[in-house]
């Protein structure tokens, strides 16, 4: 046999394939190397005779793809700093505090990230590190810098472009220099001199863009905070919406099934990101615990939450209408720091989600969104070893995905006590 | 009692305040804060009344200051690699390099570092991120880049300059970005388009860099492989000679005690750097042992076991002399690997330091030798609490450094992993020697 790590057998009270099928009790998957080459209920799993195998038995634990987070900023520190802010840092700083959330995330059982948006070279600097052998991380699919209009959402990150031909060269630019995907901010955000409420790129250069991206095979990746944003980006050829939601320019917030129609026709993926504003409810409320909120942070609670509830509205709807609904945490952002993702798993609970849903939702379907899906996101036969071993059963009780056992990476065992 | 703070108090077998002074039996520390509140016997040390205290009972162990190693390339990967190599990596890439060398360097019980020579910002801009907490590192002392003439050693990094003006207004410049001390290379090194048998500045851009840097209070460091350039830094008036090599031009080796006899009368401190030409050793006898070596290979291994016996001897010479010989492992650089500083002190110890002074090499002496001995180096009321726990004393054996317990930081009990990720630190011994 053509085995050099020798073969592994681990063998899992149940395991969830995240093929949307059933769970199977007492199953078994055998790697060889990197690779899973079988996979089944535990008799069915042998190894070839004469093999060197290592068996891992775990007992009353669940078996599991590692999961996908196809939204984080790995240069985000969290703490509710702006990114108008966070960018002023140099980008060694940066680079360094990717490196920590890429190990805080990977620790915490997350095995890809897409990376929706960083500063100049630095998350592609990161992963040539990775490949070096310098830090760790979760594979990572990235986008480098995000597309924006001069002065748009996250126009700091280091471009600002401006009609077709400028839009097509940034792409080919992002391509030469080894992205994956294409990020746009196809609306404004929270960047200061955006207007979240109006769309930011015409749609020519949007259509450009991903066209341009198509092209070369690589997927694109909207962030849009109202409705035309959202109309521009279908009409464009977008295959991922982030956010998604349904602002007027005035602010009005009204549902636009027709919209939603058009989301699920085209099969284009949503990332609502619904945890990113519950993380500070949950923050605030936990600090109104101890101690008085100033009126402020009073102020921000009543807000968040308003529209929190809004948006579990909005988004339950476009569950409700068949859109394909994908996990990705929007963390390091804002105050969302990384290594946390299973909160976001949980909040698609509450959009209507059935626990497995939401498994799903993080592990094939946001693989899937990421165009990873040949390599990770299920458990099956050639697919990469990324595997999560949790306590519990979190197809019944999702918070089960808190409990981690284990974490293989590429079929080997991550020391999860590695700090160097 | 209105005590905010939680005190920690210490207990251990044999405590090392590394002042040079015998282990205190059933030693205690007190600690408030980051600081050292008390030191002492265990009986003497008492906790305010009514204080809050947190017990770390270390009853089998021997506890010493944390190690400073005054010598560090935190950019450098100890593999083997040439400088030329390295500087062609991405700036972002050092900075990943060096943040893992750091870690490797405290999990392995060095609190303080002197970093040597990295590029461009690489480290100016880690230490910011390190004092903005977005990470864990030993304490930074750092030159930002060092000052080299053009195509001299490490000219690379980014600060090659000529000319008076030229170096004033580097230091002025480096000063600025944050460096805290000065570092030259006043000969040519490993770098290739160096002269490592010749000095590099001449004396009067020597001087220039060293008046300005004394200007702004701060010290200075020259990188010296051959005799000229530890001459040129007297007469400079150098707080540290890197190397102290005694080389002449034509390479030939020639100790000279007259020049050691000056670096003793003015107090000039000596990093040596014995084990990073041992490591280079390792490095070929790993090799040979392994795959066997090319000859070129066996004529460099040669000639690094020569040149390690000249300058052991020399080093002997020096500590007979007087002179105060510094623990800086020049990691990683060569095939130096961080994490690995003890080496160092194991080759001063050969050289002819007593355990005791060996010790003091890597704690008070080194601290006194990079101007922080207000703050740490060794265990004394109102210095940072920066403790190694120990499971051997290394007064009985300088080897016992390696057996790391725990290390504190600042009075913070750091978190160094695994067992696993803290042996791949760890580079081994050849068998064959």
């Amino acid at each position: 046999m053509q085995n050099t790590n020798g073969f592994k057998l681990i063998k899992g009270e149940r395991i969830i394939d995240a093929k949307g099928g059933e769970v199977l009790e007492r199953g078994a998957i055998l790697l060889d190397g990197e690779q899973i080459i079988a996979i089944g209920r535990e008799e069915d799993v042998i190894p070839p005779e004469g093999a060197k195998v290592e068996e891992i038995v775990y007992e009353n634990k669940t078996v599991l793809p590692g999961l996908v987070d196809c939204h984080v900023h790995l240069n985000g520190i969290g703490d509710g700093r702006k990114g108008d802010q966070l960018n002023l840092l140099p980008d060694e700083v940066l680079t360094l505090q990717s490196a920590k959330n890429a190990r805080t995330h990977l620790f915490s059982g997350v095995t890809t990230v897409r990376d929706c948006g960083a500063k100049n070279s630095t998350t592609l600097r990161l992963r040539e590190a990775i490949e070096m052998g310098i830090t760790v991380g979760p594979k990572l699919v990235l986008a480098g810098r995000p597309m924006a209009i001069i002065g748009g959402h996250l126009w700091w990150f280091g471009i600002q472009a401006t009609g077709p031909n400028e839009c097509r060269a940034h792409v080919r630019q992002l391509v030469k220099e080894g992205v994956d995907f294409i990020k746009i901010t196809a609306s404004g955000g929270s960047t200061g001199t955006s207007i979240p409420l109006r769309p930011s790129f015409n749609l020519e250069e949007m259509s450009a863009i991903v066209d341009e991206a198509h092209k070369f095979g690589k997927h694109t990746a909207a962030h849009c905070t109202n409705s035309q944003s959202m109309i521009n980006a279908l009409d464009a050829g977008i295959d991922t919406i982030i956010h998604g939601v349904y602002n007027e320019p005035d602010g009005d917030r009204s549902y636009r099934a027709d919209i939603t129609e058009r989301i699920v026709e085209k099969g284009v993926f949503l990332n609502p990101t619904i945890h990113q504003s519950r993380e500070r409810i949950w923050q605030l409320e936990e600090k109104s615990q101890n101690e008085n909120l100033t009126l402020e942070e009073i102020d921000e609670l009543n807000i968040t939450k308003q529209n929190h509830e809004e948006r579990i509205e909005e988004v339950s709807k476009m569950w409700d209408a068949g859109v394909k609904i994908v996990c990705g945490s929007d963390s390091a952002w804002a105050n969302y720091k990384m290594g946390r993702f299973q909160a976001d798993i949980n909040s698609h609970i509450s959009i209507g989600m059935s626990p497995m849903e939401a498994i799903l939702s993080a592990t094939s379907l946001s693989a899937q969104s990421c165009c990873v899906d040949d390599q990770v996101g299920t458990l099956e036969v050639g697919k990469n070893a990324d595997i999560l071993v949790v306590e519990g059963d979190p197809s019944k009780n999702i918070d089960d995905l808190w409990n981690i056992v284990d974490i293989y990476q590429n079929g080997e065992l991550i020391d999860r006590g590695n700090y160097i | 009692m209105g005590y905010k703070n939680v005190f920690k108090l210490i207990k251990c077998s044999d405590l090392i305040d590394g002042t040079g002074k015998r282990p205190i039996k059933d030693g205690a520390i007190l600690l408030d804060g980051s600081k050292i509140k008390s030191i002492g016997k265990e009986s003497e040390v008492v906790p305010p009344e009514g204080a809050k205290v947190e017990l770390y009972d270390y009853s089998n162990y021997t506890i010493m200051p944390g190690m400073i190693d005054c010598h560090t390339h935190n950019n450098g990967f100890g593999d083997g690699r040439l400088g030329e190599e390295l500087n062609l990596l991405a700036d972002e890439i050092l900075t990943l390099q060096s943040v893992r060398n750091l870690r490797a360097s405290l999990f392995s019980g060095v609190t303080t570092i002197r970093e040597n020579g990295p590029k461009n910002f690489t480290l100016i801009n880690l230490k910011k991120a390190s004092d903005d907490k977005l990470l864990l590192t030993p304490r930074m002392l750092i030159c930002g880049r060092p000052l080299s003439i053009i195509g001299g050693h490490m000219g690379y990094f980014g600060s090659e300059v000529t000319g008076i003006d030229e170096v004033k207004a580097e230091t002025r410049n480096l000063i600025k970005l944050g460096a805290d001390y000065i570092k030259i290379s006043a000969t040519g090194g490993s770098t290739q388009t160096s002269f490592p048998y010749r000095h590099s500045f001449n004396m009067d851009e020597l001087i220039a860099i060293t008046e300005e840097a004394q200007k702004f209070g701060k010290l200075t460091a020259t990188h010296c492989v051959s005799s000229q350039g530890i001459v040129n830094s007297i007469q400079a008036d150098v707080d540290m000679i890197i190397h102290c090599m005694f080389k002449e031009p034509d390479g030939s080796n020639k100790y000279r005690p007259e020049v050691v006899d000056d670096l003793f009368q003015k107090g000039i401190y000596i990093n040596p750097t014995l084990h990073v030409v041992r490591s280079t050793i390792w490095r070929l006898l790993h090799k040979k042992e392994e795959i066997g070596l090319t000859d070129h290979e066996e004529t460099l291994l040669d000639s690094r076991q020569r040149d390690f016996e000249i300058h052991l001897k020399n080093c002997t010479k020096m500590i007979d002399n007087g002179l105060k010989l510094i623990t800086g492992s020049d990691s990683s650089w060569s095939s130096y690997q961080s994490g690995n500083t003890v080496y160092e002190t194991e080759c001063l110890n050969i050289a002819g330091l007593s355990n005791m002074d060996s010790l003091l090499s890597v704690t008070k002496e080194a601290a006194k030798s990079l101007g922080v001995y207000d703050i740490v180096g060794t265990l004394e009321s109102g210095k940072e609490a920066d403790l190694l726990v120990l499971n051997k004393n290394p007064l009985d054996d300088i080897n016992n450094l390696w057996d790391v317990k725990d290390v504190f930081l600042g009075g913070m009990l750091v978190n160094r992993g695994s067992e696993k990720s803290l042996k791949s630190i760890r580079q081994r011994r050849p068998s064959l020697n």
